[in-house]
């Protein structure tokens, strides 16, 4: 565990994505909401349900485990103000991660190699610091990497 | 409702201009327009401006330079089919009776290289990286690689074909061939799709004049008519940018195909009347996956159908014989716009080396960003 002082400094890049605390990693899981009405699932806040517009919606925590539906790699610097490594930058995967719960969520991808990536890959949440905010917070960020 | 035909059309070449300013640039395919029609600009009632890129009150800076004659020119957003989006307005406005004379004109000027993420993205998208437009379409295209087998080779004969109808085309961009090695050696901007595949967003213009089927032949030889003309956004989930998440339960027709329901019902036609497509090519692939969802082909039958050759000018259903976007440029605002100039022109006969013979009906189809798509379907 983490002390007091260096938990503090660890933000989520978005609050609503992320069971709290942010430490230790391997326990961060993603939450999101369901919907009642058709059991849809939703990451982070959302005003309704964007299926059926239904707005009884539920609080629930994501599978931390899911398989690649897609993939590509991104080459070139992504425009404007990326965060990531960037000097050099270094090109990484990114694909739609299909979780049990029936959600695909869009992530990069970490821990092997860009040419070794493959659809139906299963892979595992991680959560990592992304940058430094100008108040000196690890910002933290998912990805997922292969398991 | 009144049958409405288009009876002027304009264009600015599609391509960059320095420093000429978007109101030199779009009054130019506004006076071609008014001059096909043999119309004067006081004779037009209303006016929709597409542009997605410019600033407030671009149409009426664009247009008043013809004179102040007091009609609403509204401007009109909706990404890449913005300029579905004008021209439904004034279709509107026409067919219901409002008006008898409106043009929808597109104009933009776009930045270099990628356009600014914030605009599309929220800002935690942009930090982790997730805000390459292309990106989008490469994901798709690896699934599309892993279902039906579509090729890399596949899509850069999309490439290659729509580079190679562009050499005829005065309007294009590029107006350069290129062969299938140097599509597939050029570099790689998000696997599989490389750069000689993609469409670089540009600037231009383009407009089109409408009124009442019955009045048409006072303004044109060869008025050419608006059998539809749909805008839909992408019903849920919808996975193109700025998408994050998507569903693997929820299954709903990809915007393209409902769209073109939309439209093909309008119109009481469908994809077997068709004799020339302008599609939204921002990649090689978006051309193939299009076509299968427009009912050119059968699903998975996008690549296949391109490697056939059907698609070429003088194939079964040409694609993209302007060139597409690949070789023009994606001027947002004005692409739509673009499309119909092109259509209008083949079914007039007027296209010259790129014509396709006796085309009779024609298809224009853009889809960008939230899942905007506007089809329309003309007829001579």
């Amino acid at each position: 565990m983490a002390s007091e002082g260096e938990a503090a400094k660890r933000v989520p890049i978005r609050e609503d994505f992320f069971t709290t605390p942010l430490w230790p990693p391997e326990q961060v899981r993603l939450r999101g909401l369901r919907c009642r009405s058709c059991g849809e699932i939703f990451l982070g806040k959302n005003v309704g349900c964007q299926n059926c517009q239904g707005t009884d919606m539920e609080d629930i925590e994501l599978s931390r485990r899911g398989k690649l539906y897609n993939y590509t790699i991104i080459r070139n610097r992504p425009p404007g103000n990326y965060k990531g490594p960037d000097d050099p930058f270094i090109p990484f995967a990114v694909g739609f991660v299909e979780l049990p719960e029936g959600i695909r969520i869009l992530s990069p991808l970490t821990g092997c190699d860009i040419e070794d990536v493959r659809i139906g890959m299963e892979v595992e949440l991680t959560v990592e610091e992304l940058y430094d905010d100008d108040e000196g917070n690890q910002v933290m960020a998912y990805k997922f990497k292969p398991c | 409702m009144r049958e409405v035909s288009i009876v002027g059309v304009g264009i600015h070449k599609f391509g960059r201009f320095g420093e000429k300013p978007f109101t030199e640039i779009g009054v130019e395919a506004a006076l071609m327009a008014l001059k096909d029609a043999n119309m004067a600009w006081g004779k037009i009632q209303a006016a929709f401006c597409s542009r997605v890129n410019l600033p407030s009150t671009t149409g009426l800076r664009v247009l008043t330079q013809l004179g102040r004659t007091g009609i609403p020119i509204v401007d009109v957003e909706a990404a890449c089919a913005a300029g579905g989006a004008a021209l439904r307005q004034a279709h509107m406005l026409v067919a219901s009776g409002f008006c008898d004379y409106a043009m929808a004109i597109g104009v933009e000027k776009m930045p270099r290289g990628f356009i600014d993420p914030e605009m599309l993205y929220d800002k935690w998208q942009v930090h982790v990286g997730l805000s390459q437009i292309p990106m989008y379409w490469a994901m798709r295209a690896q699934r599309h690689m892993y279902e039906y087998g579509t090729t890399v080779e596949q899509m850069g004969m999309v490439a290659v074909k729509n580079h190679k109808n562009s050499v005829h085309n005065p309007y294009a961009m590029y107006q350069r061939a290129f062969t299938l090695e140097e599509v597939l050696n050029s570099a790689i901007v998000c696997d599989p799709i490389r750069l000689l595949m993609i469409c670089a967003p540009d600037e231009g213009a383009a407009a089109a004049i409408v009124c009442p089927s019955q009045e048409a032949h006072k303004w044109s030889s060869k008025p050419i008519k608006i059998a539809a003309c749909v805008h839909k956004i992408a019903l849920y989930p919808h996975t193109s940018a700025p998408a994050y998440t998507g569903s693997a339960k929820v299954v709903s027709p990809f915007i393209t195909e409902y769209a073109a329901n939309a439209a093909y019902e309008e119109a009481g036609l469908g994809p077997e009347d068709l004799d020339v497509v302008e599609l939204q090519d921002t990649e090689a692939h978006n051309e193939i996956e299009a076509t299968e969802y427009l009912g050119l082909c059968s699903e998975g039958g996008g690549g296949p159908l391109v490697e056939s050759g059907a698609t070429e000018i003088g194939g079964r259903i040409p694609v993209n014989p302007s060139g597409g976007l690949i070789s023009k440029g994606e001027p947002i605002g004005a692409s739509h716009l673009g499309q119909v100039f092109e259509i209008v022109t083949q079914l007039r006969g007027q296209a010259g080396e790129r014509q396709v013979d006796g085309a009779k009906v024609g298809l224009c189809h853009v889809l960008g960003a939230g899942g905007n798509c506007a089809i329309t379907i003309l007829k001579r």
